[in-house]
């Protein structure tokens, strides 16, 4: 049996792992869509966004099977608690990629307005918290997950001064009402994505650990 | 547990030694002991014969004073114990007991065959004197009465200590004999056993790969063909592992220096095989992926899923690949199965084909249509529309006539424009082809100031100030009056992009086997995403701006061909809102006219050619 879990526990390694493969595209694309005004590549994303959802439903039922089927301990265990959690963080990142395709469909429609800030500075660094992220996952490396952790700070400080360079620009012209207020927006789902991948890095840690680190950093 | 050689010999030469011992040792004392108790058994006949002829006449009981003393003198004299008897069995005399003392000796058996008439013989333990004793007995007679027995007796305890000696000297010889076999059997031991080590060692060394050693032939018939035989074997694998080796390196090679990426994957998605185009289009490195399954080593979704497909089709499967990157990659990917050499299922090969610059190409192509169609029709149909006007009745109003006419001028001026620079583009490209270009060493500083002159007049309404600086002894060898083309292209481009009053810097400066020429403003800057495709022709990075500020579309378009013309290549640099650089950089040495090819592929943006 433990052979049989064993193998399981693999298959559900690989699934993981395209869903973070698929994840890491829908959020390229979204912001590549953005970048490039492509509203075609916005509405690919959203559509993909399906998909992610049943492989999240998919990945959620076999974890559950395994827990329910073989009843594992330490390490076993962590893994597949670890799994259900960042599996759910990976859904969240995908509907908030969707958001930021709304968001280019969005903009699209609108006059084009300078950006008040450094959007894609900004998406570079998440993209970078993602990618590290999905790095610590594959090859179990602590040190990776603890960089993100560290890094989300930052990208917090920079949805602050965000929030006040958007309010400016508002008050300056408040004619581009619209188109700011989506970049407020934009800026914020980056935010949240960040938080997410400090997630993953956490649940990591603690797939290796067995320590929670939650509220820590 | 195995035992060692010598063990196994050692108790079968011991066994036959002793065999050997016990069989003569036995053989020997019975033959001996036979012939010594015959020769003592005839002595004691002789003797009692002898003393039976000296008392023939007086055996009787009335002698028996006489008898006693004779038996004692013979007895003496020969050592040997005389008994005379009696035919009833009484005891005459004795050598050495009082007849007195004695019991009748009619029943002893060789007293009692004697008195038959016989010979007796008997060998028993005396109890008169206490020892192993021979006993023969002969009849006394004369004239067929048997007058008495004769009895003389001998102890036979020294065959027993010529036997014991015999036997000590037996068992000190063979022990002799068996420690001698032992160092011979040592010997021969290790004389079979020490080749037979030389042959496990060097065994264990054509097990290690050691295949060119060899063993040394020698010692018996039979160990010297064993090492031969090993060593043809030896030969034989170092050939045929030479051939594998040689055929692994060469696939091995054949793969890696294939332009193709090819990835092979078993049945459970492990990465079997990756070859270096492979590694380097997906990012990786084949060491650090080999063995992974591909979720892990490979985070790219549509590679995954086309390996997934490769492998759930029974057919040969087909797809383009986008990996998502600093730059996306246009891959077309072939996958089949692999198979084994029974059919069965080993896993999936997948062959990558890098299509990012070919469809590149044919976008720049296809916006290349669009955008030539469209910048000639634009003044084509402003010019007709503008006729029309005119014909329908509006050439009757003066001051709307003049106007249209103006209108009409400036289209077919921009008309000429665009057809010009396509001439001179034609024309660069054409000269390039054939290599006609006449590159002439000169001054640099002449050609920018005539450069600077020539947009003097578009500076001054901008009230945009040129900065120009170039060392004065720069000499380089290039075709003045296109080289000033293009500077002067760059320098409008600065000019129109720069804000009022702004400045424009224009300077040349030696670098590595090339001069470069930059021409900066700090105007709006270029978004990211155009600069690899800005020195396409008709290209615009703001469709709107560009076309108000007037120009053809095919400025930078030329600075490239002149750049390249030239052997030399144009880059920019830019970031928005804080102003561009562009580099031309002409190298030193002419090389025979112009660098086509060598000049583009060291563009480091990809940078279409020819085709744009």
């Amino acid at each position: 049996m433990p052979l049989y879990l064993q193998r399981q526990i693999e298959d559900l390694k690989k699934r993981i792992l395209t869903l973070s493969a698929v994840v890491e595209e829908s959020f390229h694309q979204a912001i590549h869509s953005l970048e490039e005004m492509d509203t075609s590549l916005a509405q690919a994303v959203i559509e993909r966004d399906i998909e992610v959802n049943e492989m999240e439903v998919d990945l959620e039922e076999e974890c559950l099977k395994i827990l329910a089927l073989h009843q594992p301990v330490a390490i076993d265990l962590r893994f597949i608690v670890s799994v259900l959690k960042i599996n759910n963080d990976l859904e969240r990142i995908s509907d908030l990629s969707v958001n930021i395709a709304q968001r280019t469909r969005g903009l699209a429609a609108l006059k084009p307005t300078p950006i008040p800030f450094a959007l894609f500075a900004m998406a570079e660094k998440v993209e970078s918290m993602l990618k590290k992220s999905l790095d610590s996952l594959v090859n179990l490396d602590i040190e990776l997950a603890r960089e993100v952790c560290h890094l989300d700070d930052e990208v917090d400080a920079i949805h602050k001064d965000n929030y006040g360079l958007v309010k400016d620009q508002i008050r300056r012209h408040p004619e581009q009402l619209d188109a700011l207020i989506e970049y407020l927006s934009l800026s914020r789902h980056l935010e949240r994505i960040a938080d997410l991948t400090t997630n993953i890095a956490e649940d990591v840690l603690y797939m290796i650990d067995g320590e929670i680190i939650r509220h820590t950093y | 547990m195995r035992l060692r050689f010598i063990w196994q010999i050692l108790p079968a030469f011991f066994f036959l030694i002793l065999l050997t011992l016990l069989l003569l040792t036995w053989l020997f004392a019975r033959n001996l002991s036979n012939f010594y108790l015959e020769e003592t058994a005839a002595g004691l006949e002789a003797r009692a014969r002898l003393a039976a002829f000296q008392i023939t006449d007086s055996f009787a009981l009335e002698h028996s004073d006489r008898l006693d003393e004779l038996s004692i003198r013979l007895g003496k004299e020969t050592g040997t114990r005389f008994t005379f008897v009696l035919p009833s069995g009484a005891v005459l005399a004795d050598s050495l007991e009082a007849p007195e003392r004695m019991e009748n000796h009619a029943l002893r058996p060789e007293i009692a065959s004697a008195l038959t008439g016989t010979i007796g013989k008997a060998t028993r333990y005396s109890n008169t004197v206490h020892k192993n004793m021979m006993y023969v007995a002969i009849p006394v007679q004369n004239q067929d009465q048997l007058l008495g027995v004769v009895r003389a007796a001998l102890p036979v305890t020294t065959i027993d200590q010529t036997l014991g000696i015999v036997y000590q000297q037996i068992i000190v010889s063979g022990m002799v004999v068996m420690l001698i076999a032992t160092l011979i059997g040592i010997y021969i031991s290790r004389r079979i056993s020490r080749p037979l080590e030389e042959m496990r060692r060097g065994a264990e060394r054509f097990a290690r790969g050691e295949l060119t050693e060899r063993l040394r032939v020698r010692g018996s018939e039979e160990i010297a063909a064993l090492a031969t035989a090993m060593n043809t074997t030896a030969y034989e694998l170092d050939q045929r592992m030479r051939t594998v080796v040689r055929q692994h390196n060469e696939q091995e090679a054949v793969l890696a220096s294939m332009v193709e990426g090819v990835l092979a994957v078993d049945t459970s998605e492990r990465i079997i095989r990756i070859n270096r185009a492979a590694a380097a289009l997906i990012g990786v490195t084949p060491e650090e992926v080999k063995g992974r399954s591909i979720q892990e080593a490979i985070r790219k979704a549509d590679l995954q899923r086309f390996v997934r497909r490769a492998l759930s089709a029974r057919d040969p499967v087909e797809g383009d690949i986008v990996l998502h990157g600093n730059e996306d990659l246009y891959l077309q990917a072939h996958g089949s199965l692999l198979r084994g050499e029974s059919g069965q299922e080993l896993g999936a090969l997948i062959v990558l084909n890098d299509v990012t610059r070919l469809r590149r190409l044919e976008n720049v192509r296809r916006d290349f249509v669009a955008n030539v169609s469209h910048e000639l029709k634009t003044p084509i149909t402003a010019i007709k529309g503008f006729v029309e006007t005119l014909q329908e009745g509006a050439i009757a109003d003066p001051d709307n006539a003049t106007q249209f006419l103006e209108i009409m001028m400036r289209q077919a001026d921009r008309l000429n424009d665009i057809i010009d620079d396509l001439l001179i583009l034609a024309r660069i490209e054409q000269d390039s082809d054939q290599q006609e270009l006449p590159l002439t060493t000169m001054s640099l500083t002449t050609v920018i100031n005539a450069a600077v002159q020539a947009c003097a007049n578009l500076a001054a309404e901008k009230l945009v100030h040129i900065e120009h600086n170039c060392p004065p002894d720069l000499c380089i060898p290039i075709n003045a009056p296109l080289l000033e083309q293009a500077l002067i292209n760059l320098l409008t481009n600065a000019i129109k992009y720069s804000p009022q009053q702004g400045k424009v810097l224009i300077e040349a400066s030696h670098g590595d086997n090339k001069t470069i020429i930059n021409v900066r403003d700090w105007g709006c800057g270029i978004d990211k995403i155009h600069l690899p495709r800005l020195f396409e022709r008709f290209y615009r990075a703001d469709k709107a701006r560009s076309r108000k500020l007037g120009g053809t579309g095919l400025g930078l378009a030329i600075v490239k061909h002149i750049a390249q013309a030239h052997g030399g290549e144009v880059t920019v640099t830019s970031t928005p809102g804080e102003g561009s650089i562009f580099a031309l950089q002409i190298p030193l040495k002419a090389e025979s006219g112009n660098n086509h090819a060598a000049g583009t592929n060291s563009t480091p943006k990809n940078i279409p050619n020819q085709e744009d």
